[in-house]
């Protein structure tokens, strides 16, 4: 590997925290308990207030991520940083969230039922902890009932962390980290870079976090009022899902529990926003004027989403049957829904209208396509992104122009702005490195037991943070049905991968492999030795 | 003239040629058929003859012009085939007909034709139809890319130092790769020949072996045949796959190269991968899955077994499998080793500059570094390629097939491979195949076969008219606009 770009350093001069370790990646994890934790307090308080039964279960959980969240901050103290540090960083404060997230699941029972062992409970928490980190929608939860209402806005809240990331939360609350603040945020957004919204990163940080609470706030009020001002719980918690393109409902049938247009109005209009840049929103806060329909991407966007609900309309309309006014209603909800990889469903049931693996393949595909290019960059979606898409689609054309003009020097642009040859070379990598995922997600799920239709709708999902899949992990089922315990932990890996868009979790797996390699080389040269050693002091001694 | 009708009236000869021995064959069996196949080939390579002495290509063609050829040279070839099969009946309709002569020449293992009713002249045609686009699409890939253009810089070339000795000019190159071409097919048919196939049989296995075009004249494949041929055939493939460079060094008897070939090794690697992967899944054979390991990394298409049956995960890596391909210098078709090989250094150099933005990181094959500017061309055609897949999946799933059938055909047809999951089956068999569906696989067998560039071309024309057009009509209606305004400007002047 290249060697490593310092991106950071240390507070200069005697630092008050001078006893403490130096470890950034300890120091973020800590913030990053913390937050949850204090969510997890929220939850448990309103578990307290309405139904009571899981409040144990989630106040102890608040108490132990608290703590280690408490002692990581406290005892740690960032130090100097380097590119794979923050690669590092990212990943594992990740992975580490998502399996403490999973502690309320595992200690409330949720997934207990019978003849579901214990490892399989710890399983199903886990994937259910990953999905909503990651932004996902995927669920193995079945029964919606039980579990009490806390530990669903607790699910729900999972998304709402992880859809802005909880390393940016961490670099917002560090007014003092100096230590490459903007490669953590950059390392965790979706995108091909991040926006600078202030000179400070940690400004910039808090400025996105803003955003993010003033949309979810809008989202809730409007989801409120369309429902007709029936229940804020609900309200507030598909608001969470809405901010972060995530795709839990606290209902079974998701979207469809309301069949109610105005509902699904207001989630389609919400979902879209959440698919937009976070900066696009912050200029509209701080500027007060509209700037949506300058930029080129958002306009993509919208057309890709308006080609593929007319698509997807004229397909269901003519092949499976349904009156227009139904194919319009179910298409332009799941396009969109798949399109700002929300995966929220207004299907009523197995076999109706918004119930789209019923539908044709044609149309499958190209909701199959949506899941794979997903919103735009800056915002809380998953996916490949519009941006990447059409510059490959860009690189794509200049294949054409290259095959008949080979010397011609063709810059590749967006609007008015050439794009530099770094970002065409990195988005291309992207495209392959998300293809071979795919693959290798594929080949794995499908080894431990998947039905292919369904695996292959699984991964791309999971790759791109989608939810709901095709085949039997369609809208009106759930993974625990379609997928083994282990196929359903690397799901669960796709999902945190696709979050942090491959490179971060792909460079520690390789940084760790090469550790591991390197170390048991070390090890294997000092056992040779020290063997050469002995048998040398043998032949002495023999000698002697 | 042109290097499209120069390369055609070449085709044409080749064509004229197996026609007419295809129409000679089969006399004493159905003398209609035989009599047509012979009179049509026999017509086709004397015009090709004459046209030949008449005909000199152009000593430096355009890149444009030369992948616009390739396209019109595929094109000519199956309207070529579909006119034979409507004419003489072989096939009862000329959708149908467009599909097999399309099936044929593309080197795709897919057919309408039951071997059992049609006759030997047609049997033979279809075999040497697929023989034909397998020589072709080795002409295109070892002189036409690398020497006729003259740019080591072309996405088609990738055969580097090693294929100068090969190739010294297109000449000499395309007579040393029909030479050798035809002593595969000869050594392969001796070799049938002896594991007990008659004449015919042999013939037609070992034309469907060398071009990777998988046809056999039987319904169920190669399942019927016995363990020798089945061994005959798994060797056949692997060379056939495995590019006309390294049988050029078998035939000299050099090993070294063989030895230093990046892409030798990665193909030998990736098939014992895929052949252990495969085997060790419950009911799969290791001699079965070796034989369909090869025969999908070559893309020729024969089974001995129906495979759809071996589990999810078995169809995955052959699937996957398939969509890699054969190497650089075949005539079987896929993204090819290599540029699986480049595409994927490219991806760990992405995964480096992570680490190190400013880091040069240099991805080389064969004691060559490429360049930048080829890497990002090889990354357009993999985005092409995706593209085409992604359209004919669409395209099937459209007109009918169901969602798993759509992606596994249309990989399968780009691929030039054939058989698929679902609807078509793992011995290629388009019997159950709706018209529209079977129609839809025609653009992507051919655009599979003419490896991308040449449709990217054909895009590209078809964008340059567009624009050309469009400045056309602005211009005129700027003038008029003038026209218009002139009197009422030089009014107030003159006034």
């Amino acid at each position: 590997m290249a060697s490593d770009t310092v991106v950071g350093a240390a507070p200069a001069g005697p630092s008050p925290l001078r006893n403490r370790f130096d470890s950034t990646t300890m120091h973020i994890l800590g913030i990053a308990l913390a937050a949850v934790s204090l969510g997890m307090l929220c939850c448990t308080l309103l578990e307290a207030v309405t139904s009571r039964r899981d409040t144990m279960a989630l106040g102890t959980s608040a108490l132990l991520a608290g703590t280690a969240g408490g002692l990581m901050w406290y005892a740690t103290v960032p130090g100097v940083i380097r590119m794979r540090q923050v690669f590092a960083t990212v990943s594992w404060t990740w992975i580490l969230t998502t399996v403490v997230g999973a502690v309320p699941f595992v200690l409330a029972g949720t997934f207990a039922a019978p003849g579901v062992g214990f490892v399989e409970q710890v399983v199903n928490s886990v994937f259910e902890s990953a999905s909503g980190f990651s932004a996902s929608g995927s669920t193995v939860l079945s029964d919606f009932e039980s579990p009490g209402r806390g530990l669903m806005m607790y699910r729900q809240l999972t998304h709402w962390y992880g859809g802005m990331g909880v390393v940016v939360l961490a670099v917002a609350v560090l007014p003092f980290l100096g230590v490459g603040g903007l490669e953590l945020i950059t390392a965790e957004l979706p995108g091909t870079s991040s926006d600078r919204l202030a000179p400070r990163v940690s400004e910039t940080a808090r400025r996105l976090w803003l955003v993010y609470i003033g949309f979810t706030a809008c989202a809730a009020m409007s989801f409120y009022a369309a429902d007709g001002f029936s229940s804020l719980y609900d309200a507030v918690a598909h608001a969470f899902t809405f901010a972060a393109t995530g795709g839990f409902s606290v209902h079974a049938d998701s979207i469809g529990h309301y069949d109610s247009v105005a509902v699904e109005t207001v989630a389609i209009v919400f979902m879209i926003l959440g698919g937009t840049s976070f900066s696009l929103h912050w200029r509209l806060v701080a500027t007060r004027t509209l700037g949506y329909h300058r930029n080129s991407e958002f306009r993509t966007y919208l057309a890709m989403l308006g080609a593929c609900s007319a698509a997807i309309v004229l397909i269901i309309w003519l092949e499976n049957g349904l009156p227009l006014g139904s194919s319009i209603r179910a298409a332009v909800f799941t396009v969109v829904s798949l399109g700002t990889s929300t995966g929220l469903s207004n299907a009523t049931g197995p076999g109706s209208p918004g119930d789209y693996v019923a539908w044709v393949a044609g149309a499958q595909l190209v909701l199959l396509f949506l899941m794979v290019v997903g919103g735009c960059t800056g915002s809380t979606s998953g996916g490949i992104k519009v941006m990447r898409m059409r510059v490959l689609g860009l690189t794509m054309l200049r294949s054409v122009q290259h095959a008949q003009t080979p010397r011609a020097v063709i810059p590749i642009r967006l609007g008015a702005d050439s794009v530099r040859e770094t970002v065409v070379s990195r988005a291309t990598g992207f495209f392959l490195l998300h293809f071979v995922l795919v693959m290798a997600g594929l080949l794995a799920v499908t080894s431990l037991g998947g039905e292919l239709e369904t695996s292959l709708g699984a991964v791309v999902s999971a790759l791109g943070n989608m939810g709901p899949a095709l085949g039997e992990a369609g809208p009106t089922s759930d993974y625990a049905v379609a997928f083994t315990q282990p196929a359903r932990l690397v799901l669960a890996l796709l999902m945190v991968i696709g979050r942090l868009e491959i490179f971060p979790i792909l460079l520690t797996g390789v940084g760790l492999v090469t550790t591991a390699y390197r170390g048991t080389v070390r090890q294997g040269r000092r056992t040779v030795r020290w063997t050469a050693r002995r048998l040398e002091d043998l032949a002495e001694r023999e000698r002697e | 003239m042109s290097w499209a009708f120069a390369s055609i009236v070449d085709a044409g000869l080749v064509l004229g040629v197996a026609t007419m021995v295809c129409g000679l064959a089969g006399i004493g069996d159905d003398n209609t058929d035989a009599v047509a196949f012979a009179c049509a080939g026999a017509v086709c390579a004397v015009i090709a003859a004459v046209a030949r002495r008449r005909v000199a290509p152009p000593d430096r063609p355009g890149t444009g012009r030369v992948f616009a050829g390739i396209g019109l040279l595929w094109t000519v070839l199956v309207l070529f085939g579909t006119v034979l099969y409507a004419a003489t009946g072989s096939v009862a309709r000329l959708d149908d007909a467009l599909v097999e002569s399309a099936a044929g020449f593309t080197t795709t293992s897919l057919t309408l034709l039951d071997a059992a009713e049609a006759s030997r002249s047609v049997v033979l045609f279809r075999a040497a139809s697929s023989w034909v686009g397998g020589l072709i699409a080795v002409w295109i890939g070892v002189v036409t890319l690398p020497v006729v253009l003259r740019s080591t810089a072309l996405i088609g070339y990738t055969t580097g130092r090693r294929g100068l000795d090969l190739v010294p000019s297109a000449a000499t190159g395309r007579r040393r790769v029909l030479v050798l071409y035809s002593g595969f097919t000869a050594a392969c048919a001796v070799a049938y020949l002896l594991t007990g196939l008659g004449v015919t049989e042999a013939l037609v296995v070992g034309l469907g072996t060398v071009s990777t075009g998988g046809f056999t004249g039987r319904a169920d494949s190669l399942a019927g045949y016995g363990a020798a041929t089945q061994a005959v055939a798994g060797v056949g493939m692997f060379l056939a796959g495995a590019g006309i460079f390294v049988i050029w060094w078998i035939a000299r008897g050099r090993l070294r190269p063989l030895w230093r070939s990046q892409e030798l090794r990665a193909f030998v690697v990736l098939l014992a991968a895929a052949t252990v992967a495969m085997a060790l899944h419950r009911g799969v054979g290791w001699g079965e899955a070796a034989f369909m390991a090869v025969s999908a990394m070559s893309t020729t298409g024969f089974a001995v077994v129906d495979w759809t049956g071996w589990g999810t995960a078995t169809t995955v890596i052959l699937l996957v499998a398939a969509g890699i391909g054969s190497m650089m210098g075949s005539a079987g078709g896929g993204m090819r080793v290599m540029r699986a090989q480049l595409l994927m250094g490219s991806a760990g150099g992405e995964l480096r500059r992570q680490l190190d933005p400013y880091a040069v990181v240099l991805v080389r094959r064969d004691q060559e570094t490429l360049s930048q500017r080829t890497l990002d061309r090889l990354g357009g055609h993999q985005v092409a390629y995706v593209v085409l897949v992604g359209l004919g999946a669409m395209l099937l799933g459209v007109s009918g097939v169901s969602l798993l059938g759509s992606v596994w055909g249309s990989v399968s047809a780009v691929t030039t491979f054939g058989p698929a999951v679902g609807e078509i089956g793992a011995f290629g068999l388009l019997e159950g195949v709706d018209r529209a569906e079977r129609l839809a696989l025609v653009p992507l067998m051919l655009g599979g076969r003419m490896s991308v560039p040449p449709v990217l071309a054909g895009v590209g024309l078809v964008l340059n008219t567009y624009r050309t057009m469009q400045r056309r009509i602005r211009f005129s209606l700027r003038q008029m606009s003038r026209r218009r305004d002139t009197p009422g400007q030089s009014g107030p002047e003159d006034g």
